[in-house]
């Protein structure tokens, strides 16, 4: 049986226009909900691809070549899949396609394209695009990249050398075949925010003993003639001149600056039916001019008279005390602007990891090239982020180990090296990393405090010297780390700094203790000097290594009867693994960072 | 050569979960913000927020060089008077010397303890300091490694952003440069 009474209080309260559009995915809830329940976590910017070459090769023999490019995805499998062809331009060697190729950009994985430029021969012209055999048509080449390496370009242009395929014999002369650009331009609907304070006087009294409790609904008019409210303010009580809190609205909840909305004035009542004070008809833009022309507009009552419904005008009149706009940037402006996030990677080297040179151990380096799990982590991270570092050197620690003569040391260089703590590349990382399992004594106890405090320095360093980058500290562990005040204390210490942690447990321990460091599971951070963390920086996930990549159903069955684990981390062939959800979110930490502190991304 | 203060912008944003008595807070909550017992700045009353108040109330203070605490103090209007709810202490040096430059707008959050010393709440500002004449930084200092080899007295440049660092002499000599607090 539900309530007997409603709860008026929740009736009373501002929808729609509450607060500035903090979301950083589409402006569009269905497409939401629907990638969420599909996996697809974090932003998703709608990126267009426009294609053009230069200097293509010539195969026709009275004419110029009739070029066409062919667009292919990498599939998880590895295998290249066509999605999309252009249209045929015809005779020409440097050409620029129209047709472009709309793709959902996703943060959390690497996107390989591969772009295929075929000479179309001339008896094919009046067929349609997609109706036309590749197998007949003549390659003029083929170029490939990341979908990543694309966006991070300060033009966001990117030029590449187009290649013959199956090329068995390496020609000692160079090829020539031309050169191959993608472009790509983020669809946003509106990224514009219009923030107003609105004001009335004299509105009349509705009720018999009170004055009025009034409350604004805005609406907006469709083309068939039908208004649909967009937002609604609180209800201000006993008020004739009431002035409500800000509005925010994007431009793209009301089609455009000038589409007409309706803004109408309710006398709440708590039974439900609000009685209509009175309206006005305006656009934004005429709400803005009304505010620089500190000017009222009186409202109206729409009355039926005979035939005609006429407008009844009042002597209450609707200000905008304030308005103003504010433009939402999206996390691909900021690397438009040149803004960069950076890898850093500290790896767990304590005696619980068991004996680098026995199979059994986290760290055994299989001689039949099978990652184990540390490497794993590195490369499913680093993969994804390596992109968006400039330099593409990374700073590499390791931790919870005895190097070949000294103490036990909890943040010591990977590359061995005692000045500086950078690798280059993914490849860097791994190198150093194997090279530094066989020159150090696992030891412990496992201790972050340093490694945090090292990552911090370098964030707080860049931070001094005005640079446009964001950190991305990943901590990977197999076991609960022994002083969790240290830990919590270097945290808050640096909650404040653009930077993000991800820590990723590997092996069979048990890691409760390790999520009360994630504030989505549990409360904030607290030092022990009573400061607490401004924001949450930390995402802890257990990376569970599972034998066999396989989701067939015989499979799943096995291993629930072999492993008694209650929760076991599955990577479906088809799925999202639970690093790339832990990646998903960093963008919005970035966008959340950057816009807490005001800071815009002007090239 | 010295200035004998700095100015602290100092923006009270909000707070969580406060209690009188171990229940929650009804309304009027609001903060006084002191460098010193003389001088200290009171935000705007919130009367709606309840135990998760917000104010987003910015106050300017001028803040002798020697202060080492800036005192927050959350109180309580009530029909019966005014009512202490809680206690939060911001040591200067957590925003000056820190790992953010003191020009730069950071943002704190520290737990509130009542009379009794039991916690209550969380209070969250953002602060800056601005334009001081000669810039304190002991985290530039160990920037170079701890070696205190680039030490200079630096003034910042007129038409320089905010943003502007210079590395200065540290006033507060035995700030050990590896310290975790």
């Amino acid at each position: 049986m539900g309530n007997c009474c409603s709860d008026v209080g929740g009736g009373m309260t501002a929808i729609g226009g509450t607060a500035p559009s903090t979301s950083t995915s589409n402006q569009n809830d269905a497409a939401d909900w629907y990638f969420k329940s599909h996996g697809i976590h974090g932003i998703f910017s709608q990126i267009e691809l426009s294609f053009s070459a230069t200097n293509l090769r010539d195969r026709d023999v009275f004419s110029k070549s009739d070029p066409m490019v062919v667009v292919y995805i990498q599939e998880r499998d590895g295998a290249f899949t066509e999605v999309f062809r252009t249209e045929v331009v015809l005779n020409s060697l440097n050409p620029t396609w129209i047709t472009k190729y709309t793709i959902t950009y996703q943060f959390e994985i690497v996107q390989i394209l591969l772009f295929r430029v075929f000479d179309v021969d001339t008896q094919f012209h009046n067929v349609e695009v997609k109706m036309l055999k590749l197998e007949e048509q003549q390659s003029l080449g083929e170029a490939s990249c990341a979908l990543s390496e694309i966006v991070s370009k300060p033009n966001r242009s990117l030029t590449l050398d187009l290649v013959q395929r199956e090329e068995s014999v390496p020609s000692t002369h160079s090829q020539h075949r031309g050169k191959f650009t993608v472009h790509a331009e983020e669809c946003f609907s509106s990224k514009t925010t219009a923030e107003m304070t609105l004001k009335c006087l004299n509105l009349e009294s509705k009720d018999l003993f009170s004055k009025s409790d009034p409350f604004l609904v805005i609406s907006k008019v469709v083309e068939s003639g039908m208004s649909i409210p967009v937002c609604k303010t609180e209800v201000s009580k006993n008020d004739l001149n009431p002035t409500w809190k800000p509005l925010f609205l994007n431009i793209q909840q009301v089609g455009s600056k000038d589409s007409p909305l309706v803004i109408e004035c309710f006398n709440f009542n708590s039974n439900g039916k609000h009685d209509l004070i009175g309206k006005v008809q305006k656009s934004l833009a005429d709400l803005e001019k009304l505010h620089s022309g500190r000017e009222g507009e009186n409202l109206f009552l729409p009355t039926p008279v005979g035939h005609d419904n006429q407008n009844k005008a009042l002597r209450s009149k609707l200000f905008v005390e304030k308005y103003s706009e504010t433009v939402q940037y999206t996390f691909l402006d900021y690397l438009a602007a040149g803004f960069e996030l950076n890898f850093m990677v500290a790896i767990d080297f304590t005696a619980s990891n068991g004996n680098p040179r026995l199979p059994d151990s986290l760290h055994y380096i299989d001689p039949s090239g099978r990652l184990n799990a540390y490497q794993k982590a590195i490369y499913e991270v680093g993969e994804v982020l390596q992109f968006y570092d400039a330099d593409k050197r990374f700073p590499a620690w390791g931790f919870g180990a005895r190097p070949i003569d000294g103490p036990v040391s909890h943040c010591f260089n990977l590359n061995g090296s005692s000045n500086y703590c950078e690798v280059e590349g993914i490849r860097g990382i791994m190198m150093a990393y194997t090279s530094a399992l066989f020159n150090v004594s696992l030891a412990g106890p496992t201790l972050f405090g340093h490694v945090i405090n090292r990552a911090a320095m370098i964030a707080s360093q860049s931070l001094a010297n005005d640079a446009k980058k964001y950190f991305v500290l990943l901590i990977i562990t197999d076991g609960v780390i022994t002083d969790l005040q240290e830990t919590k204390d270097a945290l808050v210490k640096a909650s404040d700094l653009p930077l993000s942690i991800l820590i990723v447990g590997v092996g069979g321990a048990d890691f409760k203790e390790m999520e009360i460091l994630d504030a989505d599971k549990g409360e904030r951070l607290e030092s022990s000097t009573g400061r607490v963390a401004s924001r949450d920086i930390v995402q802890f996930v257990p990376f569970r290594d599972v034998q066999s990549k396989s989701s067939t159903h015989s499979d799943i069955s096995e291993m629930f009867r072999i492993w008694d684990y209650i929760t076991i981390d599955f990577h479906f062939a088809d799925g999202p693994s639970v690093v790339q959800e832990l990646l998903a979110e960093l963008p919005s930490q970035f966008l959340a960072y950057m816009r807490s502190r005001e800071i815009k991304p002007c090239s | 050569m010295e200035t004998k203060s700095r100015t602290l912008e100092i923006t009270v944003l909000s707070a969580e979960d406060l209690r009188i008595d171990n229940k929650p807070v009804k309304k009027n909550a609001y903060v006084v913000v002191s460098v010193d017992p003389f001088n200290n700045k009171a935000t705007k009353v919130d009367g709606e927020g309840g135990s998760y108040p917000s104010w987003n109330d910015k106050l300017v203070m001028e803040m002798p060089l020697q202060t080492r605490f800036v005192t927050l103090l959350v109180k309580c209007k009530g029909s019966r008077g005014e009512k202490t709810v809680g206690l939060a202490r911001i040591p200067v040096m957590d925003f000056v010397g820190g790992y953010s430059p003191a020009t730069c707008l950071q943002f704190l959050s520290y737990r509130l303890r009542d009379p009794k010393g039991l916690k209550n709440g969380i209070i969250n500002v953002s602060l800056r300091v601005k334009e001081p004449l000669q810039d304190c930084s002991s985290q530039a200092a160990a920037a170079g490694g701890g070696n205190a080899a680039t030490i200079g007295l630096g003034i910042p440049i007129d038409g320089r952003r905010d943003y502007g660092m210079v590395t200065g002499i540290p006033i507060w000599t035995g700030y050990p440069s590896n310290s975790l607090f």
